[in-house]
C-alpha cells in the first residue's frame, strides 16, 4: 500500500511545477503599436518650445511627432522622483511621470520612442520637461498616459550612456538634463557626521530635498541635490575630493546635480 | 472540471439503485461521523495557516451542545467559546502532540486519513478522562492501536466543490488476529485542479499504517506511522471594493496568468511524517501503564510574491483602486475634482475590462527583472518561501489505578522537546539574476553601504540564488516536562474528579545569521528562559434524580508563555520580551442537564479570565514606513457565555435539535505594547487601546434548529443555522496612543476616541444531508450520502478577515500628520466571505 501511495503521489505531485519564463518579445510595458511617423529631436523640441521652457510655460503638442531617445537616469535610488532623464544625439530632457518604481522599465540605456502628440512640453524652473499640466504649469503625466505614449525598443544597453565632463559655464538651456561627471570636487558641509539629506531639520529643505554646495568648480552656482527619501539620503558626506556622476538639471540659474544611486559618488 | 464532477455525481447516485436496500443504524452513525471528520479535517482546519489557525475540535458524550457544535457551525469557522486552538489539547495514544512552540495542534497533520482518526475520546473542559488534565477548550485522545480498528476493507469515493473536487480513500484492517498481531492501513488522496476560489489548487496524499503485537494478557506493543504530503494554493482576503469590481465574493488576488495558465503566488507545501510507539502494560487487574514515544518532523513552507525597491505587485494594492482616485466616502471633499472623478472611472474601467487586469501580471514582473539584469541591479520581484519546520520528540507515561469500584487514580508524565526551524528561502527569481541578502526596508534610513542593512554580517552582500536562505534563519528551542495526576470518585449520586499538574519549560533562540541591527545579539544561542507552571482543576456532577443533574467545574492555572510570542523580534535578534510572565487563568462552568427518554437538554454558563497573557504579531506599519514586530504583554481577556442544547426525540425516527450560544470574548484592559521597527532595530513602547476588542473570526452568537428524520433506512438532516456578531481581527497600531494623537482621535475632554472594531455580516444558512447504507450481500455494504451546505446560497456572510494596518493619513518625518489620504483604510477591512451553496457526495464500499 505504501508503494501504491508513493506511486500515486509521485505521479501526481507538484501541481505548482517549474514555470517557464513568459515570452517577452513584445514588452508588456508601454504601447507596442507606436511607430516613428515623423521624427523629431530634443534640440528641435527645445528650440520649438524655447519660450515656454524659459518662462515657466507649457504647450500642448498637437503635431503627430515622435522622439527616439535613450534613458540616462531613473528612480533606482529614489533621488530622481517620478521622473526620468533622456538623451539623444542632440540634447537632453526630463520626462515627468506620476509613478514610482519606474526604473525596472525605464532602465538606464533603454531606447524608447515617445509619441509626443497630446503631451505637454514646458519648463519647470526653466528645465525642459515633457509631461502633463499640474497647477497651471508643466507637471507629471499619469502613468496610464505615459504607457500609451511610450514604446520600449530592444534591451537596455547601459554602455550607450556615457557621462560628459561637467562644465558650469555651459549654456544652461542647451545642456540642462545631461548625464555628467564632476571630477575632483568637494561637497560643502562635510564634518564626518553630517549626512547628505537629513530630515531632522539640520538643513533647510525644498520639496523634501537638501542642496549641498559643490566646491572646486569655476562657478559657484552648482549644488548636489538629494531627496530625504533617497536610498543614500543618510550617507555621511565624504570630506575629501570625490567624483560625482549625475543628471545636471537646472532650477532657474542654479545647476542641480541629481545622483541616481549611491554608486554615483566615488570617494578618492 | 465541473462537468466531470457532475458526471461522477450522477453515476454515484445511480449506483445504489442496483442493490438491495437494507439499513444499519450503526453504519449510519459512522457515515455521519465521516461528515464530521470531513468538515473538520479537510474543509476547515489548518487550511489558512497564514491567517489564524484557531479552530478547535471539541466533543463530549454527555452534553448535547458540545457534542453537536463540532461540525455544525464550521462553515462560518465557529470557535468553541472563542478560544484559540492552544486552549485545546490533542493526544495520540496518551502522548500530547500540541506543538510546544505555539501550543497549537495542526489538524491538517491528519488530513485525508479519516478512517484512522475516528477512534477518539473527546472531553469538554471539565470532564474526566484517562489521558490528562483537560485544557480550557477541552481535549481529545486518538487511539492509533491497530487492534482498535474493526477488521475489513473500505473504499470511499467523494466528489465536491470546495477546496478540492475529488477524494479517494482505501482502508484495510485485520483486527486482532489469533497470532496476536493486528494491522491497519489507510491511504487517501484529495485533488482539485481548481477549488471554489479561482486560481487555487489542491493536491494531498494522506497515509497511515499501524501494527500491533499483543504478546500476552499483560503486554502489547503498537507502532503507527503516518504523513500527509500536501501542496495547495491559497485564497487571499480582499476588500468589498475589490469584490464589487470583480463581481465575485471569492475574488482571489493571489493568482495571475502566466503563459495563459493560472499561477498562484501563495503555495503551501506541508509534510509531517510521524512515528509513534506505544507499550501497554497491564500490571494487574487494577493497574496499568501506557507509555508512548512520538517522533515527528514537520516540513512546512508557504510562498509569497515579494518586491524590492519597486511597486507592490498585488493587484488589489490600495493605489490600484478607484477609491484611491476619488473620495467615495466624502463625495463633497474638495479633493474630488473632475480629474479625480476621471481617475475613478479610469481605474474602474481597468478593473472591469478584463479578468487579467485584476490579477497578478506575471509578464510585467518577469520583464522588470529582465530589464534589471541588463543594469546589473537586484531583482525587483521574486517568490520567497517562509519555512516553519519542526523536529519533535514526545514521551508520555500514564499510570492507571482502580482503587475500588468507586474511585480511580490516574497520573502520568509528559516530556517533550521541540526544535522549530524558521527560515526564508528563495523559491523563484522570476528571471532575475541578482538579489543581495540585504534589508531593503532599512535602506534609506541607512545607506546601502552601512553594515546595519545586512541580514547576515557573516556573509555580507551575499548574492541569493534559488533555494538559498535569506532574510532570516533561526531556531526556537523548547523543552518541557509535566507531571499530572487525577483522582476520581463516585458516591450517592455525586461524581467528581480533582486533577493537578506541575511542569517546567525552558526555551531559547539560536540564530544562524548575524543581523546588521543586532551584530552582537543575533548569532548563536540566546539566554535561556525558564518557567514553572501548573494548575488544578475539578469537575463534578450532582444527580438530582428523575434525569436532572447539575454540573460544576473549576480551574486555576498558571501557564508558561509560548516561545512564538516570547521574543521581541525573533527574525532579528535574541531578545526576550521584557517582563515575560506566566499567563494566569481562572475558569468556571455551571450547568444543568436533563436526560429523559424523550428529551436531552443542557444549559451551561461559563466564565474564564486570562491575565498576564502575551501576544505577538508582525506587519507593515505605515506611519513609520517600516515593517514592525509587535509584542503585547500583560494581556487581560475575559471569556464568558451561555450555551443551550436540546435534543427532542419526538418519535422513534424523528428528532429535533435546538443548539445555541451567546458569548463574549474580549480584552478587558488596554495593553502595553512594545514594537521594533525593521528599519531601526530599536524597541518602542506605547499603549494599545484595545479594551473591548473582541476575538475575531468566529460568530459570538450562534443558533440552530436541526431536524433529523429516518425512514426506510434513509436518514435526512436539515439544519437552519444563524450566525451573528462576527468581528474582524483588529489592527493594534490604529489604536496606539501615539497613532490616535497623530490622527486627532481625542475628544474635548482629552479622551481617546478609539476606532470601533470592524465587523462582518452574519446571517442564516440552511444545510441539508441525506444518506443511506445498503447491504449488498456477503457482508458487503454500500453507503451513499450527500451533504449540501448553504442550500439557500447566502453569499453575504463573512467568515473572517482583518482590519488593514495602515492609516488614513500620511505623516511627516517627525511623525506628525501631513495629509489626509483619499483612500480610507479604515473603511476597507479585508474579508473572507463564506462559500455559497456547496456539496459533497460520498460513496463508501465496505467488503
Amino acid at each position: 500500500m505504501v508503494a501504491m501511495a508513493t506511486t500515486l503521489f509521485a505521479t501526481t505531485s507538484c501541481m505548482d511545477g517549474d514555470w517557464d519564463a513568459p515570452d517577452l518579445t513584445n514588452p508588456p510595458y508601454g504601447n507596442n503599436t507606436i511607430t516613428v511617423r515623423k521624427a523629431t529631436t530634443i534640440a528641435q523640441l527645445k528650440k520649438t518650445y524655447s519660450s515656454e521652457i524659459a518662462n515657466k510655460g507649457y504647450k500642448l503638442v498637437t503635431d503627430d511627432i515622435q522622439l527616439k531617445a535613450i534613458v540616462t537616469g531613473n528612480d533606482i535610488g529614489g533621488n530622481l522622483y517620478k521622473q526620468i532623464s533622456i538623451q539623444d544625439e542632440t540634447g537632453d530632457m526630463i520626462v515627468g511621470i506620476n509613478a514610482s518604481g519606474l526604473y525596472p522599465y525605464m532602465a538606464v540605456g533603454q531606447t524608447i520612442i515617445i509619441n509626443l502628440k497630446d503631451l505637454y512640453i514646458g519648463g519647470y524652473g526653466q528645465q525642459a520637461q515633457i509631461g502633463s499640466l499640474y497647477n497651471g504649469g508643466i507637471g507629471r503625466m499619469e502613468q496610464d498616459v505615459w504607457k500609451q505614449h511610450v514604446r520600449l525598443v530592444g534591451a537596455p544597453k547601459p554602455e550607450l550612456v556615457v557621462p560628459v565632463e561637467f562644465d558650469p559655464t555651459w549654456n544652461m538651456a542647451d545642456y540642462c538634463g545631461k548625464y555628467v561627471k564632476l571630477t575632483d570636487v568637494t561637497i560643502e558641509g562635510a564634518d564626518g557626521k553630517a549626512v547628505l539629506a537629513p530630515d531632522d531639520g539640520s538643513v533647510s529643505l525644498t520639496s523634501n530635498c537638501a542642496n549641498r554646495n559643490i566646491k572646486g568648480l569655476s562657478k559657484t552656482n552648482v549644488v548636489l541635490r538629494t531627496s530625504t527619501y533617497a536610498d543614500f539620503a543618510n550617507m555621511v558626506i565624504p570630506s575629501g575630493k570625490v567624483d560625482i556622476y549625475g543628471i545636471a538639471t537646472r532650477y532657474n540659474n542654479t545647476w542641480q546635480i541629481l545622483m541616481r544611486s549611491e554608486s554615483d559618488i566615488v570617494i578618492k | 472540471m465541473r462537468k466531470e464532477l457532475k458526471l461522477v455525481a450522477v453515476l454515484l447516485l445511480l449506483a445504489p439503485l442496483c442493490f438491495a436496500q437494507q439499513t444499519n443504524q450503526d453504519a449510519l452513525k459512522v457515515m455521519k461521523s465521516d461528515q464530521a471528520s470531513f468538515t473538520f479535517t479537510e474543509s476547515q482546519l489548518g487550511e489558512d495557516d497564514d491567517v489564524t489557525q484557531n479552530v478547535i475540535m471539541v466533543n463530549s458524550n454527555n452534553n448535547v451542545y458540545t457534542s453537536n457544535i463540532g461540525y455544525l457551525f464550521s462553515p462560518m469557522r465557529f470557535k468553541y467559546r472563542a478560544y484559540g486552538s492552544r486552549y485545546n489539547d490533542v493526544y495520540f495514544n496518551g502522548v500530547n502532540v500540541n506543538n510546544a512552540e505555539n501550543g497549537q495542534f495542526n489538524y491538517s497533520t491528519v488530513g485525508g486519513m479519516n478512517d484512522a482518526t475516528r477512534g477518539q475520546e473527546s472531553v469538554s473542559p471539565y470532564e474526566s478522562n484517562m489521558f490528562g488534565v483537560p485544557n480550557l477548550g477541552g481535549a481529545s485522545n486518538y487511539n492509533f492501536r491497530a487492534s482498535n480498528y474493526a477488521a475489513g476493507s473500505k473504499a470511499t469515493l467523494s466528489g465536491c466543490n470546495r477546496n478540492y473536487v475529488a477524494r479517494a480513500m482505501f482502508t484495510h484492517a485485520t483486527g486482532l488476529m489469533k497470532n496476536g498481531w493486528a494491522f491497519m492501513g489507510t491511504v487517501g488522496y484529495r485533488w482539485g485542479k481548481e477549488g471554489f476560489s479561482e486560481g487555487t489548487f489542491y493536491n494531498s496524499l494522506g497515509y497511515f499504517l499501524s501494527a500491533q503485537k499483543v504478546f500476552n494478557d499483560n503486554h502489547s506493543l503498537s507502532f503507527a506511522t503516518w504523513g500527509n504530503p500536501s501542496e495547495r494554493s491559497q485564497q487571499g482576503a480582499s476588500t468589498d471594493e475589490a469584490y464589487w469590481l470583480a463581481n465575485d465574493r471569492y475574488y482571489n488576488p493571489y493568482w495571475g496568468y502566466q503563459n495563459g495558465k493560472k499561477r498562484n503566488s501563495r503555495v503551501v507545501n506541508n509534510y509531517e511524517p510521524t512515528a509513534l510507539i506505544t507499550w501497554d502494560y497491564k500490571i494487574n487487574d487494577k493497574a496499568s501503564l501506557t507509555t508512548s514515544l512520538l517522533g515527528r518532523y514537520v516540513m512546512y513552507s508557504s510562498t509569497k510574491l515579494n518586491y524590492n525597491n519597486a511597486n507592490n505587485p498585488a493587484p488589489d494594492y490600495w493605489k490600484n483602486f478607484p477609491s484611491y482616485q476619488y473620495n467615495v466616502w466624502e463625495p463633497g471633499s474638495e479633493d474630488n475634482t473632475e480629474d479625480a472623478l476621471a481617475g475613478w472611472w479610469n481605474s474602474y474601467n481597468y478593473w472591469t475590462a478584463s479578468k487579467a487586469n485584476r490579477q497578478i501580471n506575471w509578464d510585467n514582473l518577469y520583464f522588470a527583472n529582465q530589464q534589471l539584469n541588463a543594469q546589473g541591479a537586484d531583482a525587483a520581484y521574486y517568490i520567497q518561501a517562509k519555512h516553519n519546520d519542526h523536529l519533535t520528540m514526545n514521551l508520555s507515561s500514564t499510570f492507571n489505578f482502580e482503587i475500588n469500584k468507586q474511585s480511580k487514580f490516574v497520573g502520568g508524565v509528559q516530556l517533550g522537546t521541540n526544535k522549530g526551524m524558521h527560515y526564508q528561502t528563495m523559491e523563484d527569481m522570476l528571471g532575475a539574476k541578482y538579489l543581495r541578502n540585504i534589508n531593503t526596508y532599512a535602506v534609506g534610513t541607512y545607506p546601502a553601504s552601512d553594515p546595519r542593512v545586512q541580514y547576515d554580517l557573516n556573509n555580507p552582500n551575499a548574492y541569493v540564488q534559488e533555494g538559498d536562505k535569506f532574510g532570516y534563519d533561526y531556531d526556537l528551542n523548547v523543552q518541557n516536562a509535566k507531571l499530572w495526576a487525577k483522582y476520581e470518585a463516585e458516591e450517592e449520586g455525586v461524581r467528581a474528579f480533582l486533577a493537578g499538574q506541575i511542569g517546567g519549560t525552558q526555551m531559547w533562540r539560536t540564530g544562524h545569521m548575524r543581523h546588521g541591527m543586532a551584530a552582537n545579539n543575533s548569532y548563536g544561542d540566546s539566554q535561556k528562559a525558564y518557567f514553572l507552571d501548573g494548575g488544578v482543576k475539578m469537575g463534578s456532577t450532582f444527580s438530582l434524580g428523575h434525569g436532572n443533574s447539575i454540573t460544576l467545574g473549576l480551574g486555576l492555572e498558571s501557564r508558561a508563555p509560548r516561545a512564538n510570542v516570547a521574543f521581541v523580534a525573533p527574525e532579528i535578534n535574541n531578545d526576550f520580551v521584557d517582563d515575560l510572565k506566566c499567563e494566569q487563568i481562572l475558569s468556571a462552568e455551571l450547568g444543568y442537564a436533563l436526560n429523559t427518554q424523550w428529551v436531552r437538554a443542557n444549559l451551561t454558563g461559563y466564565y474564564a479570565c486570562s491575565r498576564k497573557g502575551n501576544e505577538w504579531q508582525n506587519f507593515y506599519f505605515d506611519d513609520v514606513n517600516s515593517f514592525t514586530y509587535v509584542s503585547l504583554s500583560d494581556v487581560a481577556k475575559d471569556y464568558y457565555g451561555v450555551e443551550l442544547g436540546i435534543q427532542l426525540k419526538l418519535t422513534s425516527n424523528f428528532r429535533i435539535n435546538l443548539i445555541g450560544s451567546m458569548s463574549d470574548a474580549k480584552y478587558v484592559e488596554n495593553t502595553n505594547v512594545k514594537y521594533m521597527l525593521s528599519t531601526e532595530g530599536e524597541t518602542k513602547s506605547d499603549v494599545c487601546y484595545n479594551k473591548d476588542m473582541r476575538e475575531s473570526g468566529t460568530p459570538l452568537t450562534v443558533g440552530s434548529i436541526g431536524l433529523s428524520y429516518n425512514v426506510n433506512g434513509w436518514w435526512l438532516d436539515l439544519k437552519g443555522n444563524y450566525y451573528d456578531r462576527i468581528y474582524l481581527s483588529y489592527s493594534p497600531n490604529r489604536r496606539y496612543g501615539s497613532t490616535m494623537v497623530t490622527n486627532g482621535d481625542i475628544d474635548n475632554a482629552g479622551n481617546y476616541i478609539v476606532p470601533e472594531q470592524a465587523q462582518g455580516e452574519g446571517g442564516f444558512m440552511l444545510d441539508a444531508s441525506i444518506g443511506r447504507q445498503f447491504n449488498i450481500g456477503r457482508g458487503q455494504k454500500l453507503g451513499v450520502n450527500l451533504m449540501l451546505t448553504n442550500v439557500l446560497n447566502n453569499t453575504d456572510m463573512v467568515s473572517g478577515g482583518y482590519e488593514q494596518s495602515r492609516s488614513d493619513y500620511t505623516t511627516n518625518s517627525d511623525g506628525t500628520k501631513n495629509d489626509v489620504r483619499t483612500y480610507k483604510f479604515s473603511h476597507n477591512p479585508k474579508k473572507y466571505y463564506a462559500q455559497g451553496i456547496n456539496g459533497m457526495l460520498n460513496v463508501t464500499y465496505r467488503f
